[in-house]
Order: structure tokens, then sequence, then C-alpha cells
């Protein structure tokens, strides 16, 4: 179970935007500007070298994450890696949840990207989710993996995908300045992601 | 993955009395210790974890190359009630090999099988001398692993040699209760084994 870098997963940390996308983001932007609070349905998989599971999940986003508290855990995990990162993130105001069955996470980062019709949804909880694979026999250890990150595209209907790092470590890193790696080394599949109507 | 966490946060035993009967000693007719004949026998199907929220499949194989001796099946019980769930965990890594489960990329050596007459055809029970999986396990709040040593598998047959079961994954096996053992399993319920069929050589 080799740990796999999900670079690109955190999108808003890195974000830079030439004049000219400004302009187009900025039309689609007034179109989403009153998105949140807003929930989404998501199903997830996960496959494996003899089968998968499959299970559904709910992602409630009561607000974005403000530019303020945003800049606040890029400065945290520039500066002191993924513990500072943690321990800021654990400290930032709630913004929604992740709910698996009956069990609930609190999310407390949400931002998001206009992509012309379509946006791009990123959200941390402050505890991890599932340790993918850590009931095998010879597992690693789980220390370490303190969060969960969910990434996701959804189209202006509502309908989309994406990934999830159940238990994840994030560092500074790779194209992006931000590396997300999962204890399972295999991201969580968000297939038929789906806005739910309000 | 949704609903399964629930059931993992009980740490109450499981007992398994289907399992238990097959580790009982049978009548001396039924047994068949050591059947040479039509061996090795394998078994392919499907292991099933499901809830009202998630569900999980994986395919699995079993090769049975032979049945345990009854000396060594009753030697194992007599460790079990003499040495409690460490005994019995002892003398079975030292029973000689009767076959292997593999599921995916791992193996996992069976060193108790056992056959038996059965209404409709036949039950296999197999114990392994390692856990095979800790169903559960992968939740923040997973209790610890300790003391399940071995995996409990029941094959139920028909006269086609097609059938379903069940095996607790990750298991305890205990001295007690009204029929002298006890099977605790890891998970909150035994894996169900679906689409089970002799595969004929």
């Amino acid at each position: 179970m080799s740990v796999r870098g999900l670079t690109c997963l955190v999108l808003a940390l890195s974000v830079t935007a030439s004049s000219a996308q400004t302009a187009q983001t900025s039309q689609s932007a007034n179109r989403w500007r009153k998105t949140a609070p807003e929930s989404f349905r998501a199903n997830a998989q996960v496959t494996g070298t003899g089968g998968g599971v499959a299970s559904g999940l709910t992602i409630q986003i009561d607000k974005y994450t403000s530019d303020a508290d945003h800049a606040a855990l890029v400065k945290a995990l520039k500066e002191g890696g993924n513990g500072a990162f943690v321990s800021t993130l654990k400290t930032s105001p709630v913004v929604g949840k992740v709910t698996m069955g009956d069990r609930t996470f609190t999310i407390r980062w949400a931002r998001q990207q206009i992509k012309g019709d379509s946006r791009r949804i990123a959200v941390a909880t402050d505890s991890p989710v599932f340790f993918a694979g850590a009931g095998a026999v010879d597992a690693k250890p789980t220390a370490g993996f303190d969060i969960a990150v969910l990434e996701f595209t959804v189209d202006s209907i509502g309908l989309g995908k994406g990934s999830m790092a159940a238990a994840a470590h994030v560092k500074p890193g790779g194209p992006t300045g931000v590396q997300v790696d999962d204890y399972s080394g295999k991201r969580i599949d968000l297939v038929t992601v789906t806005r739910n109507s309000s | 993955m949704s609903r399964l966490p629930r059931p993992f946060r009980r740490t109450a035993a499981l007992i398994i009395a289907a399992a238990i009967a097959s580790l009982l000693p049978p009548p001396v007719a039924a047994q068949s210790s050591k059947v040479k004949q039509g061996m090795p026998e394998i078994f392919n199907g499907r292991a099933r974890v499901a809830t009202e929220t998630a569900r999980g499949d994986v395919y699995w194989n079993i090769q049975i190359d032979s049945y345990t001796p009854e000396k060594e099946l009753k030697g194992m019980q007599q460790a079990l009630q003499s040495g409690g769930s460490a005994g019995f965990v002892e003398a079975l890594k030292k029973a000689p090999v009767a076959g292997h489960l593999k599921i995916g990329d791992k193996t996992f050596t069976i060193r108790w099988a056992r056959k038996q007459p059965s209404k409709n055809g036949h039950v296999i029970s197999l114990v392994t001398d390692g856990p095979v999986y800790y169903v559960g396990a992968g939740l923040p709040d997973a209790k610890p692993r300790e003391g399940y040593d071995v995996a409990v598998i029941r094959i139920d047959l028909d006269s086609s040699n097609t059938g379903t079961g069940t095996m607790a994954a990750a298991a305890r096996v205990k001295a007690g209760g009204a029929s002298g053992v006890e099977i605790e399993d890891y998970g909150a319920e035994p894996v169900k084994l679906v689409s089970v069929m002799r595969m004929i050589s």
C-alpha cells in the first residue's frame, strides 16, 4: 500500500488565473455567488485486487471558507507543515459536515473554483473519515493521517464526480504547492455526485 | 462504509452457533478425518459485507489438500479446553497444513479442515492460522485487534456442491457457553460467503 500523492487535489490553495480567465470567471461567479448553503450526495467506490466497496455519503456546505481563514491555513501549511495545518484547521470555523450513515464529520475548510459552467469544490474535515485497507493483517499505522479531503466537480445542473482522500496527510510540495497523501495510497472515487435541490 | 461503522463500535462477542457446531466433535460415523480421494477440493466464491448503506465484495478461492485427521482435531479441542484461546491457537499453528485461502494477492494457511455430511449435502468448517481481515478496523475509533488470531469459515454445500457460508474473518475461539466452544468475531457480524461453488477438476 504505497502512499501516492494526490496532487492537484486542493484547488484553491494555489489558484492563479489569467486576466482573460478572470473576466470569464467573473461572469460565472455571479451565477454561483449564492451557492451556500448547499449539499451534495455522492456514491463512494473503492476497488482493489479482488473486489470493492461502495457507499453513499452526503456533503453539506453551510458556507465557504473566507479568504482570511483560508490564508491562515495556507500560512500554517507553508510554515509548519501537516502538524500546523491540522492544528489550524481544527480551530477554523465549522463550515459544513460530511455524513456517512450515522457518522458525521465536521468540515472546517471548503472552497470552490469556478471553471466555465462548472465548479470544482474541495472540502477538508477535521478528522479522518475512513482508513481504507486498515483492516488488513499487515496494515500500516494510521498515525499522521488526521483529516479527510474531498474534491469534486459539478456542472451547472449539479451533476459531477470527484475523489476522496478519506484519511489524509497534507504537506507543501508538488505542482500546486500542496500535496495530499492518502493512507491507502489510492483515492476513493466519488461517482455520480449530485447537488441536492434546496 | 456509511452504515458499516455503527456495528463496529460494539464490542460484544458474536457467537456463531453454526460454526460452533461445526467445531464440536462430530458423531463417529460422520467423521471423514482424512479423505485423500478427490483431493484437492477447490472452491470459489465471493465474500460480502453488506449493510443498509454500504456493501463490499471480494472474490476468494479455497483449496483443501486434505481434511484434518481426527487425532489432530481432538488435540486442538483439548488444547482449547485446557489452555483456552491461546492454547487453541498454539495447537492450531502446530497442526499440519490442510489447505489455503486466497483473497486477492494474499494467501492464508488453513490448519483445521473438517467435512461433515448435512441434510442437503455437506458442511465444511475451516480455521486459518491467522486472521484474514479485521472488518471495521478502518474506522477512526476501531477497537484493538489483539486476541483475534484466527479466521473461522463455514461452508454449506448442497448435493451439487454449490452453496453459501459465513466467515469470521478475525476471530477468537474460546472455551465456554452451552456448547463448550464460542467464536468471537472482531467484526459485528460474520462475512457472508455467497456464490460458493466447488470447482470440477
